[in-house]
């Protein structure tokens, strides 16, 4: 009906590494050693896990019905009406996302390289490039990740290679000096921001691919590289910066890049290390965007989704403006509200939607099965 | 002024861009709901444009899920 393009595991295995990188790579870290201090890496392997389990979820809830987006799921299941508000819910989380991206690049932007330029230019710069991927379709998106994919790790192995002779081990001794019940509770943050959110990729999961087994198989192993990268990010943050620095910096990733010296020849390299973040914030916004769309335009049937891109391209921008009044705000939201949003939309009416599905299991497998998207 | 005034020509440059083919393709209701958001989009940056402050998303949410806080307390 309106997407009948199939991607194949592989492009889905690159897209979850984006999506679950995304914002982590530029912000989990600091959130992470301002909580657990020098065990911020140790959180870190514990949101992983933990993210595993949602993973579990949405791909259980994707394999029942292997044809429908999640839109369509919501509606089969809690009927039209309640379906179309839990949807309604669910739209407005990606888009709301998709705002709060935009000003993450631009503040990452402008704080680092472009101090002058108002906010209002690179929102717009960054939005025309999404609204442009989201126009071409899914299959161009997942074509230029695959070839991004591979710019993304010889940067990050560059990052890792030529920090790693300043690691001091001081900095994360005493290891595991706080309780196993903090460490879970800190890496709330970073399992909201990479695994709950990850619902959004259930707007192409099932739908959208041409082999559904595999496909579930890079859902998870996606999600495991991205945890492993930041787990290994958070690691050389702590362990190069110590766990004071690492907290109180925004961008503590960007740091490590600036402080790449390689026999006082090779310095201060972080523009071009710069790349990474701009890859990974990149898709990220795409796949929110994208989830937006394409959400609003099965709730309201409509017949194609690309009409709705640029006047939806240029609320986003307008909200990117307003979300956050400055970066102090942005802190305090991003771990209660943020939180407490992430985990309504994307753990407690998924989980509510496994609950209605196994009283009207019945009911369901007798009516016929709709068309495919 | 001036800024609205460019804000209008943007409007109408992706109206131009979009609206001739959902004509041809008598797409309604794309129609309606592409005016509806590109409306909302105007009306919103014109605001902005003029200096006005507008509510952040987020101030709404904090509220909303305060409100459901106070009310589960008593359960828990």
């Amino acid at each position: 009906m309106i997407e009948n393009v199939k991607i194949n595991p592989y492009q889905f295995l690159v897209l979850v590494i984006f999506f679950t990188i995304g914002t982590g790579i530029l912000i989990v870290p600091s959130v992470l050693a301002a909580e657990v201090k020098h065990d911020a890496w140790i959180a870190a392997i514990f949101g992983t896990g933990i993210g595993l389990l949602i993973i579990w979820l949405f791909t259980t809830i994707g394999q029942w019905f292997p044809h429908l987006t999640y839109i369509q799921i919501n509606e089969k299941i809690f009927g039209k009406w309640i379906g179309k508000a839990v949807s309604v819910l669910f739209v407005s989380m990606a888009a709301l996302y998709t705002s709060s991206l935009l000003y993450y690049s631009a503040t990452f932007i402008s704080t680092n390289m472009l101090p002058t330029t108002p906010m209002a230019a690179l929102n717009i710069l960054m939005m025309g490039i999404v609204v442009m991927a989201v126009r071409l379709g899914l299959e161009t998106i997942a074509r230029s990740a695959e070839i991004f994919i591979v710019f993304f790790f010889v940067l990050f192995l560059i990052l890792g290679m030529c920090i790693s002779s300043q690691i001091k081990f001081e900095n994360l001794q005493p290891v595991f000096a706080e309780g196993t019940i903090t460490l879970v509770q800190s890496s709330l943050y970073f399992v909201a921001s990479s695994s709950v959110n990850a619902i959004v990729l259930l707007m192409i999961f099932p739908a959208l691919m041409n082999k559904m087994k595999q496909a579930r198989k890079s859902f998870f192993i996606g999600n495991l590289i991205g945890g492993i990268m930041i787990i290994l990010l958070s690691f050389l943050s702590v362990s190069v910066l110590g766990a004071e620095d690492t907290a109180r910096e925004i961008y503590p990733g960007y740091e490590l890049a600036k402080r790449i010296n390689i026999g006082d020849f090779v310095q201060r390299i972080e523009g071009l290390m710069g790349l990474l973040w701009f890859i990974a914030l990149y898709f990220k916004t795409v796949l929110y965007f994208y989830a937006t769309v394409l959400g609003i335009a099965q709730i309201l049937h409509l017949k194609d989704y690309r009409p709705l891109t640029l006047p939806l391209g240029m609320i986003a921008v307008i909200v990117s403006l307003v979300i956050y009044p400055n970066v102090v705000y942005q802190k305090e939201i991003q771990q209660s509200t943020e939180v407490f949003f992430s985990l309504f939309v994307g753990l407690f009416l998924p989980l509510l939607l496994v609950i209605v599905y196994a009283f009207r299991k019945n009911t369901l497998k007798k009516s016929p099965e709709p068309e495919s998207p | 002024m001036l800024k609205s005034i460019g804000i209008l020509l943007i409007a109408a440059a992706i109206a131009w861009f979009e609206v001739p083919s959902l004509l041809e393709k008598k797409h309604k209701k794309e129609l309606l709901a592409f005016s509806i958001f590109l409306t909302i989009g105007v009306a919103l940056s014109i605001v902005l444009a003029f200096g006005k402050t507008l509510p952040s998303p987020m101030e709404l949410l904090t509220f909303l899920f305060t409100l459901l806080t106070d009310l589960m307390a008593p359960l828990l």
